[in-house]
């Protein structure tokens, strides 16, 4: 299945190729959970952020265990500061 | 040393111009700029005196690292009691006017009195002088530079002063210095037109010394390695939050009515690098201040053809663009997607100066004001102050500027406006200063901060940042938002710049360089508690001040509307619960004063 991920700030840099400005559409197995869906991300393992899946932020160790689904809105965000 | 440990006093009401020992003693103490700035005022003046009295002083002061090769060290404080909050106020500005000044021998310019007509103070190392204004009060801030620096021709030549909104004393008015940088917040500016002090022009060459400069030069060097994520912040600025906060519903959009903003895609990054229909790239450069190997600053052109330069074209040509606070107060709070004109309103607080947070806050309260019906046509002058509209942002913002019509209600603040309008509880505001771009509600650390910050609602008094967009649960917020408290008032004392802290360094970089540059030993246990000192002092400054428990509060809209969309979603701010924890973590009492226990640890009694 397809599922659309956005990532915000300086993540849009480790989009893949072909993406648009900061979204893109990644295939994924029916039935796959999170954590397989971040590491077809090309995000540096450096790069720190945070993950919101329908407007629900997620925790870091529920990652293996969420199920997404197609019609799923995950968003990446840098934990940036100030401004 | 990197002390100059001497201050310049000039009264205003005298004429004199003397230059005085610094306080040693207080230094060691305080260290420098927004902390020693406040130990003298609180030392010299009431606080309970009329913000805009010949009582009030105002302090333009370095930190010990102003001035010196570390990165972004050219930070300067303008300490004060606010004219829009009746608090404390501390605003820092970058720019290179702060280590011009430090470079011609002073820590500390001290202001007092009020001059019987407008002056100007110039000053070369050594060489002093009140000046007559006569000529440039009633000009903008521009304007101003331009006709000095072609007075004087020295291109080093550095000015910090107000334009039209702070002679008319506009309750945000802000001090700009190098054209487009600001000590923004809380008003300073409104003080130092109060004083009939147009602005200050500044030429130093006496340098800084590190107390060991070999070893000072090993440690910048250590610790600018260590800043590796930079160029993210080079390349989209602070402006690069404003996707963040979007995505995680804290972007406080239509009087924070709601926390995102359809239109937030239409100021971000992207658009501001993106040409438009007509050909034409908001952005021309980034920019740095004194010292600094980040370069978050914005310069950006207005496309021509907008039309709120159509044909002036003297807004053509390129300056300070958006960062993510105007691109929230001038775009999302007030519904408003249109980049040139947040853009515009950005350059008419420059060239006015004017804080453009707090005319963007008010700008918004008055469009929700317009929106139930409680001003109308008759009140604004003819301006269908519609959220959303981009054009009577832009008429309005120069209205304010130069204190004309609905322009004068504007430049209240937005406390005193709803309060005109019978709307006291439309304001966005904290201690009547108004929000930052930031919402409490999914940001609870961020509400607690805003209710506690001693100079009335602000992002940069504490960094709740990484435990807010953990969690929106309240366990550890207070202890987050006490201890991140107290290492920004060391930081913002020491002259640097807090944004280092988010391209790669931490608490013991800055500690390390200020160990480096002065004397004596500043270690980590010795910089927790200037940093707690300096906290209270400015508590105790406000208690003094009249201001108390009742005022480390949150507007109603934050406490009682949940939000509306994100991952706070029906969440309000529960600063009921955190504040007791707050009060306790400080060593203060139930109602937020600090025990005497607390002021002994802290030499304070």
């Amino acid at each position: 299945m397809d599922v659309s991920v956005t990532l915000f700030g300086g993540l849009r840099h480790f989009l893949p190729a072909g993406s648009s400005f900061n979204k893109c559409t990644i295939k994924i197995d029916d039935g796959s959970r999170l954590d397989a869906l971040l590491r077809l991300l090309p995000i540096p393992p450096e790069k720190k952020f945070i993950v919101i899946i329908n407007d629900q932020k997620v925790s870091r160790e529920d990652y293996a265990d969420i199920a997404i689904n197609g019609d799923d809105d995950v968003v990446l965000l840098p934990p940036i500061k100030g401004g | 040393m990197a002390w100059q440990k001497q201050i310049l006093r000039v009264n205003l009401t005298t004429g004199s111009c003397d230059i005085e020992p610094l306080n040693m003693e207080w230094a060691e103490a305080y260290l420098g700029s927004r902390g020693l700035g406040t130990k003298y005022l609180y030392e010299e003046m009431d606080p309970a005196a009329d913000a805009l009295s010949a009582e009030n002083k105002i302090i333009f002061a370095t930190g010990p690292l102003t001035g010196t090769m570390a990165s972004t060290g050219g930070r300067y404080t303008v300490v004060t009691k606010g004219a829009l909050t009746g608090a404390i106020a501390c605003s820092n500005s970058g720019g290179k006017f702060g280590g011009e000044l430090k470079m011609a021998g002073y820590d500390l310019l001290i202001i007092e009195g009020v001059s019987e007509k407008p002056v100007y103070l110039h000053i070369e190392d050594d060489k002093v002088e009140l000046c007559d204004a006569g000529e440039i009060w009633g000009k903008t801030v521009w304007e101003t530079e331009d006709l000095l620096a072609a007075k004087y021709r020295d291109p080093l030549m550095r000015f910090a002063g107000i334009g039209q909104a702070g002679e008319t004393l506009c309750r945000y008015a802000c001090v700009v210095n190098d054209k487009h940088r600001a000590a923004g917040r809380s008003g300073v500016g409104a003080v130092m037109g109060s004083k009939n002090l147009k602005t200050i022009a500044v030429r130093g060459t006496k340098g800084v010394r590190a107390k060991d400069p070999k070893a000072f030069y090993k440690i910048v060097n250590e610790v600018n390695a260590r800043m590796t994520d930079r160029e993210e912040m080079a390349r989209d600025g602070t402006l690069a939050m404003i996707d963040v906060t979007n995505g995680f519903g804290s972007l406080p959009t239509n009087n924070n009515r709601s926390v995102r903003f359809e239109g937030a895609n239409k100021l971000n990054p992207e658009a501001m690098h993106t040409p438009n229909e007509n050909g034409h790239t908001n952005i021309v450069t980034n920019g740095a201040c004194f010292g600094c190997t980040i370069g978050c600053g914005r310069i950006c052109k207005i496309d021509p053809t907008h039309f709120s330069v159509k044909d002036r074209p003297e807004y053509h040509g390129a300056s300070g663009g958006l960062e993510y606070e105007t691109a929230y107060a001038l775009g999302s709070a007030c519904g408003v997607d249109d980049i040139d004109a947040a853009t515009f309103a950005g350059f008419i607080c420059n060239e006015y100066g004017m804080d453009p947070i707090s005319l963007g806050g008010t700008i918004a309260a008055a469009m929700e004001l317009y929106d139930i019906g409680a001003i109308d046509d008759s009140v604004t002058g003819g301006i269908k102050l519609e959220f959303g509209s981009a054009e009577a942002l832009c008429q309005i913002a120069e209205l304010t500027g130069k204190g004309e019509g609905f322009g004068a209600d504007i430049a209240m603040g937005s406390k005193r406006l709803c309060e005109k309008y019978g709307h006291p509880d439309l304001s966005m505001s904290v201690k009547g200063q108004e929000f930052a771009a930031y919402d409490g509600r999914s940001m609870q650390g961020m509400g607690l901060a805003y209710a506690t910050s001693n100079r009335g609602a602000c992002h940069l008094r504490a960094d709740p940042y990484g435990h807010d967009f953990e969690t929106t649960e309240i366990a550890g917020k207070a202890k987050v938002v006490a201890e991140s408290q107290r290492d920004v008032a060391f930081l913002d004392s020491s002259g640097l710049c807090l944004f280092p802290g988010g391209c790669g360094w931490g608490l013991e970089d800055y500690r390390t360089l200020v160990d480096a540059a002065c004397e004596s030993d500043w270690n980590a246990e010795r910089m927790a508690e200037t940093g707690e000192r300096i906290w209270v002092l400015e508590k105790l400054y406000n208690l003094k001040a009249g201001l108390g428990k009742k005022d480390d509060t949150l507007p109603k809209r934050i406490l009682e509307e949940p939000a509306d969309v994100g991952t706070g979603k029906g969440l309000v701010c529960r600063l009921d619960e955190m504040l007791p924890e707050y009060y306790q973590l400080n060593g203060w009492d139930a109602e937020g004063v600090p025990t005497a226990e607390t002021l002994k640890r802290l030499n304070l009694s």
